[in-house]
C-alpha cells in the first residue's frame, strides 16, 4: 500500500506549504524538494515490484470496478519517477530564482500541479484522470499568470479559455461512457467495448481526444502553447513542457490504446502527429526573436514526434514514441532552466542579446547545448537513441507510406537543427555584446541542469539502461487484455 | 415531437452546451466569455445528471424499505456532479481573477484589443 503514497505526499506538503510560511518562510521553500525526494525514492523502490507484477489498488475496500483504483504499470511508474525527478530538480532551482510575488504560493502551485500530473499517470479510473487534469491545468493557469505581467495574464487568459473547453469535452466524453456503460473504471470500459454502438463509441473518443489534446498541444488545438510557455517564469515553462503536456499525450494514448480498441484510427494519429510535427518545426525556425517562444514552437514539434510514433501503432512503435517522451522531458526542461538564467542574467529574451554569452557563463552554456544536440539527435545523447527508435519503427512496418512520412519527419529534423545551431552559433561564435557584468549561474541552477545534462549523456550511451522498463512500460500500453485481466481479476 | 419531448434533459443539456460554446467563441469581452464558459459547464454537468435520471425515481437515500432499487435514481453521476461543480467553481475564480488583473494591465476587457503577444 505504499502507491497511493505518490499522490499523497505531494498534496499534503503542497498544503503543508502555506502553513510552515507562518512559521519560517526559509523553511516552506524547501518543502517541495523533500516532498518529491521522498516521491522518487519511493517510486524507484517500487520499480522491482511493478516490473514482475502490475499493482492494483482499490480505494474504499470494494473490489474493482466498484471502486476507484489506482493502477500502478510500468508505464506509470515510468512517468511518475521522471515526473518526480524533473519536479525535484525544478523545485530545488526555484528556491533561489523565483525572487518576487507571493513566493509561498508558487511552492504549494508547483506541488499541486505535480500531484495532479502523478495521479494522471496512475489512476485507472476516467473522472478520476479527469479530476487529476483539472487539479494539473487550475495550477498550470495560476503559475502562468504568476508574475501578474501583461504577457502573463493574456497568456494565462487564453491557456485558461482553451483549457477549460477541452475539460468540458473531456466531461461530455464520459458522460456518454457512462451513458454507454454504467461504469467509470478504465478496464471495465475496455472489456465491454467491443459490443458497443460505434457511433456512440466515435463520438466520445472523438471528444476525450479533443480534450486531451488540448492538453498536448496536437496541432489544431496548440494555440495557446506558445504564448504560455514563453510568458510564464522560466522554472514554470520547463514543468509545463517538461511534464504537462506529456501526461496530456499520455492521456490520449492511454484513450486511445486502452480504454478504446482504435486501431482504425491510429493512421490519422500519425499524420496529425506528423502535422503537428512540421508546423511547430517551421514556426520555431521562423522565430527569430525571442529565445523561450522559441523553446515553445519546438515543443510542439516534438509533441508533434510523440504522437506520430504512437500513431504507428505497433509495439516498436510505442517504445519509441515513450522513449522520445522521456528524452524530451529531460532535454527540454534542462533547456528551460538554462535559459531562465540567461535571460535573468542579459535582462532580454531576445536571441542577438545572448551573443557571446559562451564566454560568460560557460557551464549554462555547454549544458545547455548537450540538450539542444539531444534534441536534434546527435550521437552520443539520448535523442539520437529515441529518434533512431522511431524510424526504426516506422520502417518495420513496411508501408510506404510510412517510408514517405519518415521522409517528411527527417526533413523536420533538419529544420530543428537549423533553428538550434542558431542559438548554438549565438552563445559561442559571435560576439559584440558588452556582457562584461554577466555572472555564471549560481549553484543552485547549475547542479540541476548538469544532472539532467548527466542524465541525458547516459541514457544515449548505455540505452540498455531505460529500455528494460521502457519496453514493460510499451507492452503495458498496447496489450490491453492483460490490463483488464489485471485490474478486474481473471475473467 | 414526441421523440423531443421524452428527451427533454437531453435536449436541454445539448442546448446549454452549444449556447455556451456560441458565447465563447463569438463574444468579445472577457466577462460574457467567462459566463459562456460557465453555461457550458452548466451544460455538462446537466447532461451528466440526465444519464443517471430514471422518470419517476427519487433521491439515492436508503430510508423507506419499501422502495425497490430500480427506483432509485442513479447516485454516481450526481457525486460526478458535485465535483464538477466544485472544479468548475474554481476556475470560474481564477478566470475572474485573472481578468481582473488582466485589466490592470491593458484597461480594457475586448479580446480585439488585447493583442501583447504575437502568434
Amino acid at each position: 500500500m505504499v502507491a497511493p503514497l505518490l499522490i499523497a505526499i505531494p498534496f499534503l506538503a503542497a498544503f503543508a506549504v502555506p502553513l510552515f510560511s507562518l512559521i519560517s518562510k526559509r523553511i516552506s521553500y524547501y518543502i517541495p524538494a523533500l516532498a518529491l525526494f521522498a516521491n522518487l525514492v519511493i517510486s524507484l523502490v517500487l520499480i522491482p515490484r511493478v516490473m514482475s507484477e502490475t499493482i492494483v489498488v482499490s480505494i474504499g475496500g470494494f473490489p474493482p470496478p466498484f471502486c476507484i483504483n489506482l493502477v500502478v504499470g510500468p508505464v506509470g511508474l515510468l512517468l511518475a519517477i521522471i515526473i518526480s525527478l524533473i519536479g525535484l530538480l525544478v523545485s530545488i532551482y526555484g528556491v533561489n530564482y523565483i525572487k518576487e510575488g507571493p513566493k509561498d504560493k508558487y511552492h504549494m502551485l508547483l506541488l499541486a500541479l505535480l500531484a495532479g500530473a502523478t495521479g494522471m499517470v496512475l489512476t485507472g479510473d476516467i473522472f478520476n484522470l479527469f479530476v487529476f487534469f483539472e487539479i494539473l491545468s487550475l495550477a498550470s493557469y495560476a503559475l502562468t499568470a504568476y508574475n501578474r505581467d501583461r504577457a502573463g495574464t493574456e497568456a494565462a487568459i487564453k491557456y485558461l479559455i482553451q483549457g477549460s473547453i477541452g475539460s468540458a469535452f473531456i466531461l461530455i466524453g464520459i458522460a456518454f461512457l457512462y451513458g454507454m456503460f454504467g461504469t467509470l473504471s478504465m478496464a471495465d470500459i475496455a472489456s465491454k467495448v467491443g459490443g458497443a454502438d460505434p457511433g456512440f463509441l466515435f463520438v466520445s473518443l472523438a471528444l476525450l481526444i479533443t480534450g486531451f489534446g488540448i492538453e498536448a498541444a496536437i496541432f489544431p488545438l496548440n494555440a495557446w502553447l506558445p504564448d504560455a510557455h514563453s510568458s510564464a517564469p522560466s522554472s514554470v515553462s520547463a514543468i509545463l513542457s517538461g511534464i504537462a503536456i506529456e501526461t496530456g499525450a499520455y492521456a490520449v494514448a492511454r484513450i486511445l490504446y486502452t480504454v478504446f480498441d482504435s486501431d482504425g484510427i491510429m493512421l490519422l494519429i500519425a499524420v496529425v502527429g506528423l502535422i503537428t510535427l512540421l508546423i511547430g518545426e517551421m514556426s520555431a525556425f521562423r522565430q527569430r526573436e525571442d529565445i523561450k517562444r522559441l523553446l515553445a514552437y519546438s515543443s510542439i514539434g516534438q509533441m508533434g514526434l510523440i504522437l506520430f510514433a504512437f500513431g504507428i501503432a505497433t509495439r516498436a512503435g510505442v517504445f519509441a514514441a515513450l522513449f522520445q517522451l522521456l528524452n524530451h522531458m529531460l532535454a527540454k526542461s534542462l533547456l528551460f532552466l538554462a535559459v531562465g538564467y540567461m535571460i535573468y542574467r542579459v535582462g532580454s529574451k531576445k536571441l542577438s542579446a545572448f551573443s557571446g554569452l559562451g564566454k560568460r557563463m560557460p557551464v549554462s552554456s555547454f549544458v545547455a547545448t548537450i540538450a539542444v544536440f539531444s534534441l536534434v539527435g546527435l550521437p552520443p545523447f539520448a535523442g539520437f537513441m529515441s529518434k533512431f527508435s522511431v524510424v526504426r519503427a516506422a520502417l518495420a512496418l513496411k508501408d510506404p507510406m510510412f517510408l514517405w512520412f519518415v521522409v517528411l519527419m527527417l526533413i523536420a529534423t533538419v529544420i530543428e537543427a537549423g533553428y538550434f545551431f542558431r542559438i548554438i552559433q549565438n552563445l559561442f561564435f559571435k560576439s559584440g555584446n558588452s556582457l562584461e557584468e554577466v555572472k555564471e549561474a549560481p549553484l543552485s541552477c547549475l547542479v540541476p541542469i548538469s544532472v539532467l545534462a548527466a542524465l541525458i549523456l547516459i541514457i544515449g550511451v548505455y540505452p540498455q539502461l531505460v529500455s528494460g522498463i521502457l519496453d514493460a512500460a510499451a507492452q503495458g500500453l498496447v496489450e490491453r487484455t492483460a490490463y483488464i485481466q489485471y485490474v478486474l481479476g481473471v475473467p | 415531437m414526441e421523440a423531443l419531448y421524452s428527451n427533454m434533459y437531453y435536449v436541454g443539456a445539448g442546448a446549454l452546451i452549444l449556447v455556451g460554446l456560441y458565447i465563447i467563441l463569438v463574444k468579445s469581452n472577457l466577462i460574457k466569455v467567462i459566463i459562456g464558459i460557465h453555461l457550458l459547464d452548466t451544460g455538462v454537468n446537466v447532461l451528466l445528471v440526465a444519464v443517471g435520471y430514471i422518470k419517476g425515481g427519487t433521491a439515492p437515500i436508503f430510508t423507506r424499505t419499501s422502495l425497490a432499487p430500480t427506483q432509485f435514481v442513479d447516485p454516481i453521476p450526481q457525486a460526478l456532479v458535485l465535483t464538477a461543480i466544485v472544479i468548475g467553481v474554481g476556475v470560474l475564480a481564477l478566470a475572474l481573477s485573472i481578468v481582473v488583473k488582466l485589466y490592470e494591465n491593458y484597461g480594457t476587457l475586448d479580446v480585439r484589443k488585447i493583442k501583447g503577444l504575437k502568434w
